[in-house]
This record gives C-alpha cells, sequence and structure tokens, in this order.
C-alpha cells in the first residue's frame, strides 16, 4: 500500500492543473480525474515521465448527461491506474491517444461504436464488433437504449 | 507468383483452421501476405448490456458463460471485484481452492492450445495425444465440481465446493500422470524435425513491439517480457504460492509452445503446493445484494493472458456498468503485425500462436432461410425448448 | 489350319482377356484391393495416433470405405457457376482411369503384367505426370480461391520429386538391363536380389517421392486442410468426389505395386504361393510403411518443400545412380 499511494501523491503533485480527484483504494489500484483540456498533455507525462506504458483497456461509462472514459493504465504489470475524462453527452469528443499507444486503436473503436465518442485523429473508426447493417446512430450500451429496442434492431433483415 | 497483383483469400467465417467465427482478408502476392484486415464480432452477445440489466449474483452466471474455456478466470475476476466493492474477503480456504481451479483450468487450456497448434501444422499425431491426455484434466475437473467447463466454482464472498481428501488424491495422482506426458511433449516439440521447421523463426514478434502493441500473456512473455498478473499483481492465494514467470526470448511460434508446456508445468507444481498448503476454514462469506457505489478494476492471469473487469456501482442490486477486456483482443495489434509478412501457410499457425478465443472477445439468434425471417429466443422460450 | 478352331480359340481369348481386364486382376479386383488399402492405411494411421480407426461398418469397420464411397455418390452433386464445366466434369473420371490403367502394367496374379511392353516403365512414369496435370486441372477449373493455390501447389510439388523419383525408378531398370516393369520384377525374383537390398538409397527416395505423390503428410501441402480448406478438391462434391477418392485408394494400391515390383521382386510363385499372395504379402508392408511415416510428421511449408526436394533429395538420387553405375547395386 506504501508504494501505491506514494505514486498517488506524486501524480497529485505533479499533475495538479489537470487533476479534478486522485485516490487509491487499496495497493495497486489508483483512480484519477482528470479534466478535458489537458488530456493530451496528461496522457503523455504519464507514459514518458511516469512509466505508464501498458494500456490494458479504455472503457466508455454512460453517466446521464456525461459520458466518461475512462483509460486504463498498467506499470511494469503492477500499478493499475485508471484515468477518467467527463465529456457532455450531446458532444462526446477527444483526441485520441493511437499516436502514443498503437494498441489503442482497437478499444477506441470499441467505445465509439458502443457510446458514440469520437476519437479526434484516429483515422480508423470503423465498426470493431458492431455487424455492418447495424444503423450509425444507434449506441447500445446508452442507457437511454433498452435492451427491447436493440434486440429489435439486431433481427429485423 | 510476381504478376504486380495481389490475391484477397478470406479466412472465415467459416475456416476449418479457425476454431471460433471470425474473419480476415489478407491480400497475398504469391505466398507473402502483404496486408491483413481484421473482422470480429460474430459472436458478440451483447453481454456488457445485459450484464447491468441482472442482479450481481445472476451475472456471476453470465459471466461465466462469456467463455467456456476461461470460465473460471472470468468469475474469479468477476467475483473479485464485487468484493472488492463490498469490502469483503474471501476466506484463506476459498482463495486456495480458487488458486486451484485456475491453474487446473490453465492446464487444460494449454493442452488443448498445443494440439490445435500441432493440427495446424499438420501434424495430427501429437494432436491426438494431447486431447487424449486432457482427458485426464477434464475428468478431474468434473469430479470436483460436477462439469468439465463453467465450474460454477466461484461466488461472491467464496467458493461454492469444497475439496474433499477423496479429491485431494485424486488430483496429486492425475498430476503426476499429468506431468509426465507434459514433459513428454515438451521433449517432442523441441526435437521433431518437420514440427521445428514450421514453427521456428514463424511468427516473430520483436519484445519492443510486443511492448508498444501491449500484448498480453504468453505471447509476450514469449518475446522475452516477464509480465505476469498472477506476479505483479497477485491476487487470490498468488501471493503466498512460489511459482516461477516463464519467459523466451524465441520471440516465434515455437517460443509460445515452449512457453505454454512450461507453464503447464508449473501449474502443476502450483497446484500441488495448494494442496498441501491447504488452509482449514469455511469457503464463504454471506454477502448483501445491494452493493455499495463505488468502483473497482480485476485483473486475472487468464490462460491467454490479462483479463481486466472493470465494475462501477450505484448502490442497487444491478451493476451500473461493467466492462469486459479479455486478452484475445489485447492480442490482436500484435496479432496483425506478426501476420504481415508471413507465408500464407503460416497464416493458422500464427493465428493459433496467440490462442485465440473470440467468444470471450464479441444471445441466440434464429435464421429461417425458407421463411426469409429470424427471430430471437426470449428467455422463457429458451427453458421451455431446451429443458426436455 | 483349321480356321474354325483358330476363330473359336481367338473368341475364347478374348472373353478371358475381358475378364482379366474387367475381373481379375483387372478393374473389380483392383477397387476391391483399393477398399481394403484405404482401410488398412485409415486403421493402421489410428492406431498410431491412439485411436480406433473404422469400427462399425462390417467387422473391425473393413467395410468402411465402401460405406463412405456410397454415401458420397448419393450426395447432391454441386457444379460452382464459374468453373470450366467440361474440365471440372472430365477431371475426376481421369484421376480414376489413370491409375486403374496403371496399374494394368504392373504383375498381380501372373509374373507379367496384364500389359507388357519394352519401355512400360516410362509409360507409368508419364502416368504419373498426366495424374498431376490432372490435379492441377481439377483446382483450376473450379475457379475457386482455393482450388487455384491448391493446383498451383500440386504442380509445383510435382515438379521438385519428378526428377528424384524419375532416379528412384530407373535404378532398378539400370540394374535388371530392362525398362519393363514385369520384366524388373521378374529379374530381381529369379535372381534373389531385391531392389532393396541392392539399392536401398533408391528404394528410401523411391518411397519418399511416393509419399509427395500420394499427397501424404509431409507432404500433403496441395490439399492442406487447416490453409486452404481442401485444396484442389474444394469444390467438389457428390459422385465426382466419390470418384477422387476411389482414385486416391487405387493411387495407393499403385503405388504401393509399383514400390513391390521394382525394389520387393514383385509378384511371383514361392513355393506353393501363387503370385496374387506374394503380391498382396510384399505390398501390405509397404502400405503400413507409407501409413506410419504419414503418422510421424507435421506438414512441410510448400518453400521447403521444394528446397528440400532440390538441395538433398535430388542429390541423393543420383548418388544412387552414380553408385550403380560404378558396379554397386547390380
Amino acid at each position: 500500500m506504501g508504494q501505491t499511494s506514494e505514486v498517488a501523491n506524486e501524480l497529485r503533485v505533479a499533475l495538479k492543473d489537470s487533476m479534478i480527484e486522485v485516490k487509491a483504494p487499496r495497493e495497486r489500484r489508483i483512480f484519477m480525474r482528470i479534466k478535458k483540456a489537458s488530456f493530451q498533455e496528461t496522457v503523455k507525462r504519464l507514459i514518458n515521465d511516469f512509466g505508464f506504458k501498458h494500456l490494458s483497456t479504455i472503457t466508455g461509462v454512460d453517466l446521464g448527461d456525461q459520458i466518461e472514459v475512462i483509460y486504463h493504465f498498467a506499470r511494469d504489470g503492477a500499478i493499475e491506474l485508471s484515468v477518467g475524462v467527463a465529456l457532455p453527452k450531446n458532444m462526446p469528443s477527444i483526441p485520441t491517444v493511437s499516436g502514443l499507444i498503437p494498441a489503442a486503436s482497437v478499444y477506441e473503436r470499441e467505445v465509439h461504436e458502443f457510446l458514440g465518442v469520437s476519437f479526434e485523429g484516429n483515422p480508423n473508426l470503423s465498426p470493431l464488433v458492431l455487424p455492418e447493417e447495424w444503423p450509425k446512430d444507434v449506441y447500445p450500451l446508452r442507457k437511454e437504449r433498452t435492451f427491447e429496442e436493440l434486440r429489435q434492431i439486431g433481427t429485423k433483415k | 507468383m510476381g504478376y504486380g497483383s495481389t490475391i484477397k483469400v478470406p479466412f472465415g467465417p467459416q475456416h476449418p483452421a479457425l476454431k471460433e467465427p471470425e474473419n480476415f482478408l489478407f491480400e497475398v502476392d504469391g505466398d507473402i501476405v502483404v496486408n491483413v484486415t481484421p473482422r470480429i464480432g460474430y459472436v458478440h452477445r451483447g453481454i456488457e448490456k445485459a450484464l447491468e440489466l441482472r442482479s450481481y449474483i445472476q451475472d456471476l452466471y453470465l459471466a461465466e458463460r462469456i467463455c467456456g474455456i476461461c470460465s473460471h478466470a472470468h468469475t474469479t475476476c468477476y467475483t473479485q471485484g464485487i468484493e472488492e466493492l463490498l469490502g469483503v474477503e474471501a476466506p484463506p480456504r476459498a482463495k486456495y481452492i480458487r488458486t486451484m481451479i485456475a491453474e487446473l483450468e490453465r492446464l487444460h487450456s494449454h493442452s488443448l492450445w498445443v494440439g490445435v497448434a500441432a493440427h495446424e501444422v499438420g501434424f495430427d499425431t501429437l494432436f491426438m495425444y494431447t486431447w487424449r491426455d486432457r482427458e485426464v484434466v477434464m475428468e478431474l475437473l468434473e469430479a470436483i465440481s460436477g462439469n468439465r467447463v463453467h465450474y460454477a466454482m466461484n461466488t461472491i464472498g467464496g467458493v461454492r465446493r469444497d475439496i474433499s481428501a477423496e479429491e485431494t488424491a485424486k488430483i496429486r495422482s492425475s498430476l503426476d500422470f499429468f506431468e509426465k506426458r507434459v514433459q513428454k511433449y515438451l521433449d517432442v516439440i523441441r526435437t521433431e524435425e518437420t514440427f521445428l521447421k514450421r514453427t521456428a523463426g514463424v511468427g516473430v514478434l520483436k519484445k519492443q513491439d510486443a511492448l508498444d502493441l501491449c500484448t498480453v500473456g504468453p505471447t509476450l512473455r514469449a518475446s522475452g517480457v516477464k509480465n505476469d498478473v498472477r506476479a505483479d499483481d497477485p491476487y487470490a492465494a498468488y501471493g503466498e504460492i512460489p511459482f516461477k514467470v516463464i519467459v523466451d526470448d524465441e520471440c516465434d511460434v515455437l517460443g509460445r509452445t515452449v512457453v505454454r508446456c512450461k507453464e503447464m508445468l508449473e501449474s502443476i507444481n502450483i497446484v500441488r503446493y495448494a494442496l498441501d498448503k491447504m488452509p482449514e476454514g469455511s469457503t464463504r462469506v454471506r454477502v448483501p445484494m445491494a452493493v455499495p457505489p463505488g468502483e473497482a478494476v480485476s485483473r486475472v492471469e487468464a490462460p491467454r493472458g490479462e483479463l481486466i473487469h472493470y465494475v462501477k456501482s450505484n448502490g442497487t442490486t444491478k451493476p451500473e456498468r461493467y466492462k469486459v477486456r479479455s486478452p484475445t483482443l489485447a492480442n490482436i495489434p500484435a496479432l496483425c503485425k506478426t501476420l504481415v509478412g508471413a507465408h500464407l501457410a503460416d497464416i493458422p499457425i500464427i493465428l493459433a500462436g496467440i490462442d485465440p478465443c473470440f467468444s470471450c472477445m464479441d444471445r441466440m439468434v434464429f435464421v429461417d432461410v425458407a421463411k426469409d425471417r429470424n427471430w430471437v429466443w426470449t428467455m422463457q422460450q429458451l427453458k421451455r425448448n431446451t429443458s426436455r | 489350319m483349321d480356321y474354325a478352331t483358330v476363330e473359336e480359340e481367338h473368341v475364347e481369348m478374348n472373353v478371358f482377356s475381358a475378364l482379366q481386364l474387367l475381373v481379375f486382376p483387372g478393374m473389380l479386383f483392383l477397387f476391391c484391393l483399393a477398399f481394403f488399402y484405404e482401410w488398412v492405411d485409415r486403421k493402421f494411421f489410428a492406431k498410431v495416433q491412439n485411436r480406433y480407426g473404422p469400427l462399425y461398418a462390417g467387422p473391425f469397420g473393413i467395410l468402411q470405405p465402401v460405406a463412405d464411397f456410397f454415401k458420397l455418390l448419393s450426395k447432391e452433386d454441386i457444379v460452382p457457376l464459374a468453373s470450366d464445366k467440361i474440365l471440372f466434369t472430365l477431371t475426376p473420371i481421369l484421376y480414376l482411369a489413370l491409375p486403374l490403367t496403371a496399374l494394368f502394367f504392373i504383375p498381380i496374379s501372373e509374373q507379367t503384367g496384364l500389359i507388357a511392353f519394352e519401355g512400360d516403365l516410362a509409360f507409368v512414369m508419364f502416368v504419373f505426370t498426366l495424374i498431376v496435370v490432372t490435379v492441377f486441372l481439377a483446382g483450376w477449373s473450379s475457379m475457386s480461391r482455393f482450388s487455384i493455390i491448391g493446383g498451383i501447389r500440386a504442380a509445383l510439388q510435382m515438379l521438385s520429386y519428378e526428377i528424384p523419383m524419375g532416379l528412384a525408378l530407373a535404378g532398378p531398370a539400370i540394374a535388371a538391363q530392362t525398362l519393363s516393369i514385369s520384366n524388373i520384377a521378374r529379374w530381381q525374383s529369379a535372381g534373389s536380389r531385391w531392389g532393396i537390398v541392392l539399392q536401398p538409397i533408391g528404394f528410401a527416395v523411391l518411397v519418399i517421392c511416393m509419399l509427395a505423390e500420394l499427397e501424404f503428410v509431409p507432404f500433403d501441402i496441395p490439399e492442406a486442410d487447416t490453409e486452404i480448406v481442401a485444396g484442389w478438391r474444394t469444390e467438389f462434391s457428390g459422385r465426382k468426389l466419390a470418384l477422387f477418392r476411389l482414385g486416391r485408394d487405387l493411387e495407393l494400391v499403385f503405388v504401393s505395386a509399383l514400390i513391390t515390383s521394382l525394389y520387393l521382386g514383385g509378384a511371383q510363385q514361392v513355393s506353393f504361393l501363387p503370385p496374387i499372395a506374394t503380391f498382396l504379402i510384399k505390398t501390405m508392408p509397404v502400405v503400413l510403411l507409407l501409413s506410419f511415416l504419414r503418422a510421424i510428421f507435421a506438414r512441410f511449408r510448400i518453400d521447403q518443400m521444394i528446397s528440400g526436394m532440390w538441395k538433398y533429395l535430388l542429390p541423393i538420387a543420383v548418388l544412387q545412380i552414380v553408385l550403380i553405375e560404378l558396379g554397386i547395386g547390380r
């Protein structure tokens, strides 16, 4: 726990301008919320200065009037750092990190097709998992989409 | 053939080389792949949405069915995340049992893979032998849990079944047999010329590429990187059990095969240690139905690599958001990298090299071609029509 | 000269020859033998892999190949729209007829083949080439990605093993100073000098080339099922596929019969055993050997096979010829 809270404190100090909150609920887990404005800068520093080079995945969460995009980084396989950025639901867009981490492209595509977040600068946001005939503006993981509705779309031909 | 034009060869969704449906469109110049476009999602079942609609205990059974062959990894990951949110910890005996089942699962998954890899290069005899010996592990799991796959051992707060003394003895004798067989296979794959010709130097993924592309699991470890969630981010009983992280420097398919075989030997040791040091006590604690609001990230080393679950709870009995990222998806970028420049004939073995499990990665849909309509069975219809 | 009797004799001989060609040791017998050897191959292959193999059709599953054949005959015969219809229909028939024709040159029930002439060994080699051309055309006429790749691979494979095979076939011919298979077999059995003893290198080379010809592992590259579905046979179904399978079984009989005649002394009268019995006794181990080799190897890649054939097999085959010329193995 010692090392994790140390790292959390380092992050709090180094990124205090972009930080909204940071907490370390248990060892090897840190949850951070940052402002969208300083997103790119922060990610660069996390990768280069703090060594969080492994991106486990990107999660999109529908919070009602906001969509939160959470990036799950890992350092040497040990400390898992989850960085969340809240975006307005009517215009959810955030710069891509696939320039810094090529593997991010796959995860960004998934968040894009399920929640409608657009990742500026990502050249390939084609659907990863949903079929080609799926209507482009229906984002299945948004709360307003009910299971019934999705089933209807999935089975009509 | 070098006339300047390329042939587009589709692999899938149905192809003898693929055990599950996915689509890869290869652009081939003569015998060499110049480009590959993966298209996945053929077994996408909308599980993340489904998880939001059910209670935590129902979701446990849904999570298990994300995958047939790493089902225990998914439930371990799931229960760990929920237990973290609840602030409870599974009793020590439960943790040891979880570890043991996880390693037995790793054994049967890896031995299945060795057979599949052998089959992909036309070495059917090894395929038959490994699958024959794998039955020993499957029968063991059936004796312990009642099922060959989908063991339903985990529950929120611990495990549902205990291991009896009789089962312990059976485990030990089966493992002794299995260990000898695995050592034999390790020998064969390292000395059989025709197998070496098809796997050595094939599907090379250099160490830096593997790290840059966020590869996970045996694929990463075969490129010389010593990352293993069991060692780096210990969970269940792994913090108390000494074991080696297997690494190989070859960076090719042969390396991945060797890593998996050696991991099987390590798994056998872990199970033996767990049996020797199994603590007494209860196997589960009671937990409330509603989970306090919070969020948790749970990571587990599934047979295929790092499995990560993210859960966000809102105080009710159903999760607000549940995210699953299975290891096969993490290895897709690395897979595409290794496929470009490969021979057409090497595609199946390179595909198999990452041990793809596409079920993990993407509801029963019926199509009536004659009447040109399709429909979906609801839960009630499913129950009614299949429980005869 | 009594014309009546000569004509009678003629008629008798024609009926007899026709019976020989059609029944024994001709087509009917060869078909039965083909089914039998397919069963032997499958059963032995399964045993090596610790499996049962065919089990239910007939005692020990011996009727399984027959059952498979008739099942295929009854299945739907789909012809792809884009295929070359004439070639698509013709190639299965050719693939069946060629090994059958070649088998008439091999001594089976007597010490001479049904047809024999000086130079029939060269004709048999030509038949080998024709078989591969048929395979290539089968793949090409199917007009499907996988078939075309399979057909090309088959042709490439043949280009690689043809020369070593020719040399391995020529070895016994040089020793026996004749180009007739029947004469070679008789020369070996008469002098009790089997080719396998005189020219073991040639025997090994021939076995390897025959594995490639039969498209057995490690040389089943043209029909590698995990890579290109079924290779050149992908688009064939029903009757046509049945003919291909029977043709392949006949090839197996033919290859083992050829190896027997050229290196194992062929069909010969041994004390009380008629030639047909020695023929069966000698070809059986050859079939078992081919089956065994099929079980213990993985599949080569096309470029590995080509380079292996040209870099290693060809010089070894040449070495054998050189040895023969130097007097060893005559």
